[in-house]
């Protein structure tokens, strides 16, 4: 799926916290989004999933207004998936990922495709959890559940929050080589994450946020510079590059705390 | 550990429903059946179908009219009332993500009361279940603006503002009798305020029964949209459903389910609060299985109280809502220990 970002923007609280954001998420592959907390990278992607309204601008998906998408249609092509996202419900994971065919459900029909809750179990490698109770899962099997709540809405675009919260360097590191794959079945995917030497290396395009402003667009390699991270993030850094991969390594320094992360311009 | 007694011990919901028809079927036959005239259920049942033009060997006349006028519409409105209170808490707890929630949540039963104590005492001229319903429908709406002022309206706001509606109404209830109450209005009221099937006629039957049927099959109906909740606001959003409009229809339909259960029934406690959580652990939370499930457990459930209620210290009756908290709260501490693990937030 195509995905444009028009000159967006949204006030929360009277603040611009997504201010005059334009990109071009390439399709098929993973975006990663970047910036420190607060940079707007949650409200972005709450935008392009349609659940909030822009004040300016526009999220174009195959030149379609998202916001003009009717809602179900909009959840069979769009899945997003929060941060720290828990339920109170004894549910088993069959039942969690069954949540994701809701969109493609008549209120009382059956699911038109009623093997999508396996193969998105599989995809996910999470068959082996299927019967058991969500809420005995570690970090890792909630978040590789998650995914597949959102790949059991046969999603085009796929938008995932901090996919990589709580979770240790395995988990981190298969999560999103899971991730990247996707990309091959044609799905576009827009991860916002913390962890620039893991964008670095499974990102085929980055976006950096600061303040709600794009201050950076385009391929690991050529984005993520010494420069731009003591500028965004206020750190000091050596950027190397990985002897395996070539991607950038990024060494850390210190932090300069006299002065205040910002935005160029 | 505790959530995996809950998952293992799953029913399937076909079976846990036929189930619950024949068991509510039996009770409805057998409840009408005790009391202090000597009926057998045979006869309990003949008398019905001759009613419904079936063609049976007669009844004696008396115990026709005992079936037919008294127990039989009281039955009903047990097993309706029942119904409707169970359906109305779950929907509660999964509209407010709280498992504490009831059908009593928005100051409804308190605007109820206060509305049928005023009809008791103060010789207002209504009839006693519209002004129950009009007070259970005025307690939702001053909930509803209160939970607005000076903010937007979310459903810990609301939340919020019907305990302060209730409190309220409580008090306005406490000052009417203790202005103007008298010898035996003290214990019609009492009755009132802790629930009483006593009054119960052919015409309780069909304000409860069609505000089961009608909202019911419509909370039925957005059971999928229910099941959207389970991870917040935003999963559901993110699933295609609109949480504002879904949200607010069933708080509204839920209310007025509720004001008609206490429209004719006064505030029967524990009903809502503690059957979606027993039946729950049967049946999984999913709500097209749990909601009918728990229907059909409520109308036994009320239906089995109100027979104690009315028969263990006969002739004296002793208000339902006692039954249902003195059967209620030990049901609840045994599930708070078993659902420690989910219910830990």
């Amino acid at each position: 799926m195509d995905v444009r970002i028009e000159r967006l923007g949204v006030r929360l609280g009277g603040r611009w916290v997504v201010d005059g954001v334009v990109a071009t998420p390439p399709s098929g592959a993973l975006t990663g989004l970047l910036g420190p907390n607060g940079a707007g990278k949650t409200t972005l992607l709450r935008l392009v999933a349609g659940l909030l309204a822009p004040e300016a601008g526009a999220v174009l998906l195959d030149e379609r207004a998202v916001h003009d998408v009717e809602r179900r249609e909009r959840a069979r092509r769009i899945a997003l998936l929060e941060q720290d996202s828990s339920s109170a419900l004894p549910l088993t994971v069959r039942e969690v990922v069954a949540l994701g065919r809701i969109p493609h459900r008549s209120a009382w029909g059956a699911d038109p495709d009623p093997g999508a809750v396996d193969v998105a179990l599989a995809s996910a490698s999470a068959t082996h959890l299927a019967d058991r109770p969500w809420a005995q899962l570690s970090g890792g099997e909630r978040q590789r559940v998650h995914v597949a709540r959102a790949l059991a809405q046969q999603p085009a675009l796929l938008l995932l929050d901090e996919p990589t919260n709580h979770l240790d360097i395995a988990a981190q590191l298969s999560m999103l080589d899971f991730v990247h794959r996707l990309g091959a079945d044609g799905t576009t995917t827009i991860a916002a994450l913390h962890d620039l030497n893991l964008a670095a290396t499974f990102c085929d395009h980055v976006l950096v946020l600061a303040q709600g402003r794009l201050v950076a667009a385009g391929p690991p390699t050529d984005v993520l510079t010494a420069d731009l991270i003591h500028e965004v993030w206020g750190v000091q850094a050596d950027v190397l590059t990985h002897p395996r991969t070539g991607r950038p390594l990024i060494a850390w320094g210190r932090a300069t705390p006299d002065r205040r992360p910002g935005p160029r311009g | 550990m505790t959530t995996d007694v809950d998952t293992a011990r799953r029913v399937r919901p076909g079976p846990l429903v036929a189930a619950g028809l024949c068991v509510l079927v039996v009770t409805l036959l057998v409840t009408v059946a005790i009391g202090p005239a000597d009926l057998s259920v045979g006869e309990v049942a003949r008398s019905i179908a001759g009613h419904l033009g079936l063609d049976v060997a007669p009844v004696p006349r008396l115990h026709d009219a005992i079936v037919w006028e008294l127990r039989l519409p009281r039955v009903l409105t047990a097993a309706c009332v029942g119904a409707g209170l169970a359906l109305a808490g779950a929907v509660m707890q999964s509209l407010t993500r709280n498992p504490l929630a009831d059908p009593y949540l928005l100051g409804l039963s308190s605007g109820a009361s206060l509305g049928a104590v005023a009809v008791l005492v103060l010789g207002v001229s209504l009839l006693l279940p519209v002004a129950a319903f009009a007070g259970a429908l005025l307690a939702l709406v001053v909930t509803l603006t209160l939970a607005r002022v000076g903010g937007t309206l979310t459903p810990g706001r609301a939340v919020l503002a019907g305990v302060a509606v209730a409190q309220l109404c409580a008090a306005g209830t406490s000052l009417v009798i203790f202005w103007t109450a008298t010898g035996d209005s003290y214990r019609e009221i009492l009755t009132w305020l802790l629930g009483s099937l006593a009054g119960a006629t052919w015409q309780s039957v069909a304000i409860a029964g069609s505000a089961v049927v009608v909202v019911g099959s419509v909370v039925l109906a957005q059971g999928v949209r229910l099941d959207a909740f389970a991870f917040g606001d935003t999963a559901a959003a993110s699933l295609g459903i609109d949480v504002e409009r879904t949200r607010w229809t069933l708080l509204v339909l839920v209310a007025l389910l509720t004001g008609a259960m206490v429209a004719v029934s006064g505030s029967i406690g524990f009903v809502g609060l503690v059957l979606p959580h027993a039946v729950g652990a049967l049946s999984g939370p999913l709500h097209r299985r749990l909601l009918p499930s728990v229907a059909i457990a409520g109308a036994v459930f009320l239906v089995w109280a109100d027979t104690i209620a009315r028969t263990l210290f006969d002739p004296r009756e002793l208000p339902v809502g006692v039954v249902t908290a003195l059967v209620g709260v030990p049901v609840f501490v045994v599930l708070l220990r078993r659902r420690a693990g989910t219910w830990g937030a």
